[in-house]
């Protein structure tokens, strides 16, 4: 084989291997910044007043600490869990 | 109020309502005495009970300055009768319903994850329309061991990925939404390179009427032979609704979802995922 050839065949097994991962090679290059970016806007706010509810998630727990400092129970039931995904 | 003068607990009623334990029974006792005492439906809404299981108030309202004053007028009452509420003892746990009383894996991961809608509703100027619309949900990943073990190895093991695509890319931003079948997962890669995650999934019902197509990107680090970050983002397209998420946006929609690892720290971090209520091998298998 000629060398220009050969270096024709090279660059184009090249360009075919860049083709081939240049999906997943793109789709890094254009996810990062928009992934840095969502991800800190997909959490929840730090100051919302009910995150200071010091909330239990079983009624046996409640009822003892009921007892113990003599107040009644608040439940607050739901489908699916309220601290949950409802 | 609640922090003060109360014992405040959240639950998930469709397990308590069903559980055969003490847990169980104690809040079928409190339930019973309420309006919504078919324990065959939901029993969904705010109770206060002494500890001695005596109901005081059900209220099913989302009217905050309504809630305040019902609880005012509640504790007025508790405080009232100090004799009866000194006489409770507390509830022994004894053996619990395995079913409900569930553990992360000994040895895996919890990830908190969050999902919300980032366009596509009309404008409203109703306040609880708005809620809806701006809500950011919460769910939690477990990872099982060997999974967490494939992770340190580079590797995101076949049933995590089918894990995260079957419970956790789903639009719960507005309820319990359904999950989706193996037989609906069109398509779904998800590997390491370096200290990346790279992804995409295509979901779609039979019918077409529910489909999310997203890209998943996010960065993985281990350090002492465990994974100490794991943060992730999917993004797409999401179509439909389920039964209990209706009023989603009309046609194809924004819908992104995050990943991260959880520190204990918040109370929710010991909820098992939903979708491993009542069934949690079929959830990690």
């Amino acid at each position: 084989m000629k060398q220009r050839e050969r270096g024709c065949c090279i660059f184009g097994g090249a360009l075919a291997i860049f083709m081939l991962v240049s999906p997943w090679l793109s789709a890094a290059e254009l996810k990062e910044a928009d992934f840095l970016v969502l991800h800190s806007q997909l959490q929840p706010p730090r100051n919302e007043p009910w995150r200071t509810i010091p909330w239990k998630i079983t009624l046996i727990d409640a009822q003892r600490i009921a007892i113990e400092e003599k107040k009644p129970i608040f439940i607050w039931a739901m489908d699916g869990h309220p601290l949950g995904c409802t | 109020m609640l922090q003060a003068r109360f014992v405040p607990v959240a639950i998930d009623q469709a397990c308590q309502r069903r559980q055969q334990d003490a847990e169980g029974e104690f809040y079928r006792k409190i339930a019973g005495q309420g309006p919504r005492n078919n324990f065959q439906s939901t029993t969904q809404g705010l109770y206060v009970a002494t500890a001695g299981g005596r109901l005081l108030l059900f209220n099913n309202n989302r009217d905050p300055a309504k809630v305040q004053r019902l609880l005012k007028e509640t504790l007025a009452r508790f405080e009232e009768d100090t004799a009866a509420n000194s006489r409770a003892i507390a509830i022994k746990r004894g053996k619990v319903d395995a079913r409900y009383n569930v553990t992360p894996p000994a040895g895996g991961l919890v990830v908190r994850v969050r999902a919300k809608i980032l366009g596509g509703y009309e404008p409203t100027t109703d306040r609880w329309q708005a809620v809806f619309q701006n809500a950011l949900s919460r769910d939690n990943l477990w990872i099982s061991a060997a999974e967490h073990q494939a992770l340190l190895r580079g590797v995101v093991a076949s049933s995590l990925q089918q894990r995260i695509a079957r419970f956790h890319l789903v639009d719960n931003t507005r309820g319990e939404p359904p999950m989706w079948k193996a037989k609906e997962i069109r398509e779904l890669k998800m590997k390491i390179e370096g200290h990346r995650i790279l992804g995409q999934a295509t979901l779609r019902t039979a019918s077409g009427d529910r489909s999310y197509q997203a890209d998943l990107f996010g960065v993985i680090e281990k350090k002492a032979g465990r994974i100490v970050r794991l943060d992730m983002v999917a993004r797409g397209e999401f179509q439909g609704e389920g039964p209990y998420t209706r009023n989603a946006p009309k046609g194809k929609f924004p819908l992104a979802i995050s990943f991260s690892l959880a520190d204990g720290k918040e109370a929710a971090d010991r909820i098992p995922p939903q979708g491993s209520r009542g069934w949690l091998p079929g959830y990690l298998r």
